[in-house]
């Protein structure tokens, strides 16, 4: 009974701390998200050892991954302009991707660690606004090297009236980016954590599966809204709502 | 037990303790990004390209090879239109050269009967004025043996 409380332990809000140069980091997310980054870059690398024009195994299963991703990018930012941007969007949708999966697969809670526990990356408010920002900065930076100063522009469209809710947009979503993907993460692996505490056996796995499944969808909206932001930033028109 | 899942919240840190995290986990998906691009979306996407390259340009080829047969196939019907048709031609002016070669043969040779002829029937004509010319000499000496003779009786 107690190794069984002691596996289905909830901890919220708990941080393993690390201290870098007088700086406090959660060291249980950068553990996790080495894990996520060292997974990607081992697919790449066996994937891209030896390329065939007839692709095969692993080649095979990241060019249909890249291509989703070219799709994914190119139908939100346009034929002429998604190839730079390729990398960005696709590392966004690959890495919260395999954080959410590895949060929903691995059983990660069996490892220890002092003052927390491991989960996945993107269970952390951090990691979700570092990646919002980040694609806040990419949309200025889209938007500023394809239309110049014009992309001010944009603040008083369809009329000036609008100025102060399309300066709030700014604002709301690199917000609604990160505490969405924060809250469907945490609030899945709390209820799956819930279910467990409860019921040890057999009810939490459809939960879990239903998890599996709103992980994928998360990963799939950052990076398509992320998508959507650079294209519209570029195109300069419309302001598109989000769910 | 419900006891931990509260008070957790409650603890330093929290849910929403941002600090050196988040610049830190910019920094580090941004070089994420770099190495992916370098390892994984840059060759395997020149791979994809060259790929529908390849594709697209023996597709281009294929079709023009296809457009060529049938311009071929087509010249050769003609072709052999043409040549049926001469062999056509052909064969009715040996039938017709032949048809006047014979012709010409008939008339030339029933001309040839009909100068035998013509010359067998004056052949004739002199044998028979020559038999009745030695027929009257004998005739002549005929009677005039009878003549001799009747006068010698009387």
């Amino acid at each position: 009974m107690s190794s069984l409380m002691l596996l289905a332990k909830l901890e919220v809000g708990q941080h393993f701390y690390w201290e870098i140069a007088g700086l406090k980091v959660h060291g249980q997310v950068f553990m996790t998200s080495w894990f996520v980054i060292g997974l990607l870059v081992l697919f790449s690398v066996l994937a891209t050892r030896k390329v065939e024009r007839i692709p095969s195994g692993l080649q095979n299963f990241m060019e249909y991954a890249l291509e989703y991703i070219r799709d994914l990018a190119k139908g939100q930012i346009g034929e002429k302009e998604y190839r730079p941007w390729v990398p960005f969007v696709g590392t966004l949708f690959l890495f919260i991707f395999v954080s959410n999966w590895s949060g929903a697969l691995v059983p990660w809670k069996l490892i220890h660690i002092p003052g927390s526990e491991l989960a996945a990356p993107t269970n952390d408010i951090n990691t979700t606004v570092a990646l919002a920002l980040l694609t806040s900065l990419a949309y200025f930076y889209a938007g500023f090297s394809r239309r110049g100063l014009g992309y001010f522009a944009r603040y008083i469209e369809p009329t000036p009236i609008l100025l102060p809710i399309n300066i709030m947009e700014d604002f709301t979503k690199p917000l609604s980016l990160s505490f969405r993907l924060f809250g469907n993460i945490l609030a899945d692996e709390l209820v799956v954590a819930v279910l467990v505490l409860l019921v040890p056996l057999f009810v939490p796995l459809p939960v879990m599966v239903l998890g599996l499944f709103t992980s994928a969808i998360q990963a799939l909206i950052f990076a398509t809204l992320a998508a959507v932001y650079i294209g519209e930033a570029m195109e300069g028109h419309g302001e598109e709502e989000h769910g | 037990m419900s006891g931990t899942l509260f008070l957790a919240v409650e603890e330093a840190g929290g849910l929403f303790d941002i600090n050196a995290t988040l610049p830190l986990m910019a920094v580090q998906f941004l070089v994420l990004a770099a190495v992916l691009n370098a390892l994984f979306y840059k060759p395997l996407g020149q791979a994809i390209d060259e790929r529908d390259g390849y594709v697209r340009s023996n597709l281009t080829g294929a079709k023009e090879q296809l457009v060529q047969a049938e311009k071929l196939a087509k010249q050769y019907e003609q072709d052999l239109a043409a040549s049926r048709k001469q062999a056509q031609q052909i064969i009715a002016e040996a039938q017709a050269e032949a048809e006047q070669v014979a012709s010409q043969e008939l008339a030339a040779a029933q001309q040839e009967v009909q100068a035998q002829k013509e010359q067998v029937q004056s052949e004739i004509e002199t044998q028979k004025e020559s038999a009745f010319q030695t027929l009257e000499g004998q005739v002549e000496a005929l009677t005039r043996q009878m003549l001799d003779k009747l006068l010698s009786f009387a």
